[in-house]
């Protein structure tokens, strides 16, 4: 009862937050008493060609736009329109966050004591996720940001600063600036799910935070792993092949 | 200040060959393990003490709660003969290469024991196409070059799996310790190949196969083909200390299998923590390469 009040208050809010308490599944933990997430999971549908156009992905506004300042959206349409030379995907550069959660290429986790670790199969990307620190980096900033994560419960929160201005959210153009900051919820709803959301506000970019919401699907395989996908490797073959 | 750690692979090439200068100088024969010195500077100038005249003192190791030895930590690979530059003994040739006994401790000639067609195809790469060197391109560097890069790793061990992350070029493996087989058809070939590991005491021995033929041995244009098969050891001696030694064998490209021999050091440094390496975000190695390095031809 007290959980469902709460779902409501939030809905009223408009904070969207997923509830993993209300939802009554109780994951299994690690040898350290942490909610284990770890496994190899996959989103089943990419939203990356268009977040605002994939089905109830942005969750919050409830309009599913991306708030842009009007300066911003001017240029998001820019970049859309050149999107096919100008996505920095296609140059085989880090995805920044959440898009690498977003694609449609298995990560896996790892849980230790201090440090949450994400292998990603997309360019063999790495994301280190420490627990045991407060305080984002300070004087650098990175294409994956930096995260410090800690446990709501048995969701983990990750707290992603410390971002450069060069990546995209998706194929349509849809970039911040350098001021990006983003909260992250993996929430295990089930055995076999994850939810995933992104809590994304950037004051130079936005006039309000935005967040999406998309769930992870596990590999149930047995003896599954994540494969390569080497992107700058691929392009060199396919140009050679275009003789290039 | 954007990224604290640009990185240019041209850079850190001269740093690390700078680096190998006194190192090279106090190289003893092959198969001395180097001295366990606490590693505590960063990547090509830190924490490698290279080949030192001590065995590591053995002591006692960390255990994880199901008494495995605990390898979680960070770890330097050395500069153990120039072996980054090139893994067998090798004169000192051009791009000012010092050098180096390599870390090849089978065959005692510390070389590799190429069929001729092999030999031939490392010689061009070298007099011809230090451009096509794999790094230059972002790809990760296969085994048992991934073991010896500068820049240190990351072990993370939790339940099932020894986990391994590089800050170069953000490359990782990922190893099983279940006991599980290869279960990829022979046709999948990958860069990083397909680890499975187990236990052997308090030795970590891990199986490799599923290479492509994409990776180098070393930046002188040493090869292998995707026949290779590697078996790795990873005894911990003391609590900051790891041997290693790894056996290639490739009936596609040598006589017999060969034998790497080095150690880990302890990254020690508090607070140390991995950095984001950037490649392929605003590479211009390549392109310098080409026309200051001889490149393509």
């Amino acid at each position: 009862m007290t959980n469902r009040l709460v779902v409501c208050a939030e809905l009223l809010l408009g904070a969207m937050v997923y509830d993993a308490a209300a939802q009554g599944y109780k994951p299994p933990r690690t040898a350290d008493g942490q909610p284990d997430l770890q496994g190899i999971w996959e989103v089943r549908t990419s939203p990356d060609k268009d977040l605002e156009k994939a089905k109830g992905v942005i969750v919050d506004p409830k309009n599913g736009k991306i708030p842009y300042l009007p300066a911003a959206l001017a240029r998001k349409k820019e970049n859309e329109k050149n999107s096919t030379s100008a996505d920095p995907l296609g140059k085989c550069y880090m995805p920044g966050v959440p898009r690498i959660n977003l694609l449609s290429y298995p990560l896996q986790i790892f849980q230790t004591p201090g440090q949450i670790a994400i292998a990603y199969e997309y360019i063999h990307n790495w994301r280190n996720i420490y627990l045991k620190r407060d305080k984002h980096l300070e004087a650098i900033d990175f294409w994956q940001g930096d995260s410090i994560g800690h446990w709501d419960g048995d969701t983990l929160v990750v707290d992603v600063g410390d971002f450069n201005d060069q990546t995209w959210f998706d194929k349509a153009g849809d970039y911040h600036s350098d001021a990006l900051h983003v909260v992250e919820r993996y929430t295990r709803t089930g055995p076999d799910t994850l939810l995933y959301e992104a809590r994304i506000e950037d004051p130079k970019t936005f006039s309000m935070p935005w967040t999406i919401r998309v769930e992870l699907h596990r590999s149930t395989q047995p003896n599954a792993r994540l494969m390569e996908y080497e992107c700058s490797y691929l392009r060199e073959v396919a140009g050679k092949k275009e003789g290039k | 200040m954007k990224n604290r750690r640009k990185c240019s692979l041209v850079v850190m090439a001269a740093l690390a060959a700078l680096a190998a200068v006194p190192l090279a100088a106090q190289d003893t024969p092959a198969g001395v393990p180097p001295e366990g010195g606490r590693g505590g500077g960063r990547g090509g100038r830190g924490g490698g003490r290279g080949r030192g005249p001590a065995m590591p003192p053995p002591g006692p190791v960390p255990r994880t709660s199901d008494g495995r030895p605990d390898l979680s930590g960070y770890w330097n690979a050395g500069n153990n003969g120039g072996a980054v530059f090139e893994v067998q003994k090798h004169d000192a040739k051009s791009r000012s290469l010092p050098a180096g006994q390599g870390a090849i401790v089978d065959p005692p000639d510390g070389l590799i024991p190429y069929q001729d067609w092999a030999a031939a195809k490392a010689k061009d790469n070298f007099d011809h196409h230090l451009a096509d060197e794999p790094e230059l391109h972002c790809y990760e560097s296969g085994l048992p070059n991934q073991m010896y890069r500068q820049f240190g790793f990351q072990i993370l061990q939790p339940a099932g799996y020894v986990v391994m992350n590089w800050e170069f070029m953000h490359a990782y493996r990922i190893i099983p310790t279940d006991n599980r087989p290869h279960t990829l058809p022979a046709s999948t070939k990958l860069f990083q190949g397909d680890s499975v590991g187990h236990w052997d005491g308090d030795t970590l021995v891990v199986d490799t196969t599923n290479f492509n033929d994409r990776t180098w041995l070393d930046s002188a244009g040493n090869i292998h083909t995707d026949q290779m098969h590697v078996v790795e050891r990873f005894t911990m001696v003391n609590d900051r200390t790891i041997n290693y030694e790894a056996t290639i064998e490739d009936p596609k490209a040598y006589t017999k299998p060969w034998k790497v021999a080095f150690s880990f050091n302890r990254n020690a440094q508090p607070g140390y923590e991995t950095m984001e390496f950037a490649c392929n975000e605003g590479n211009t190695d390549l392109e310098h390469y080409e026309t200051t390095e001889g490149g393509k031809k």
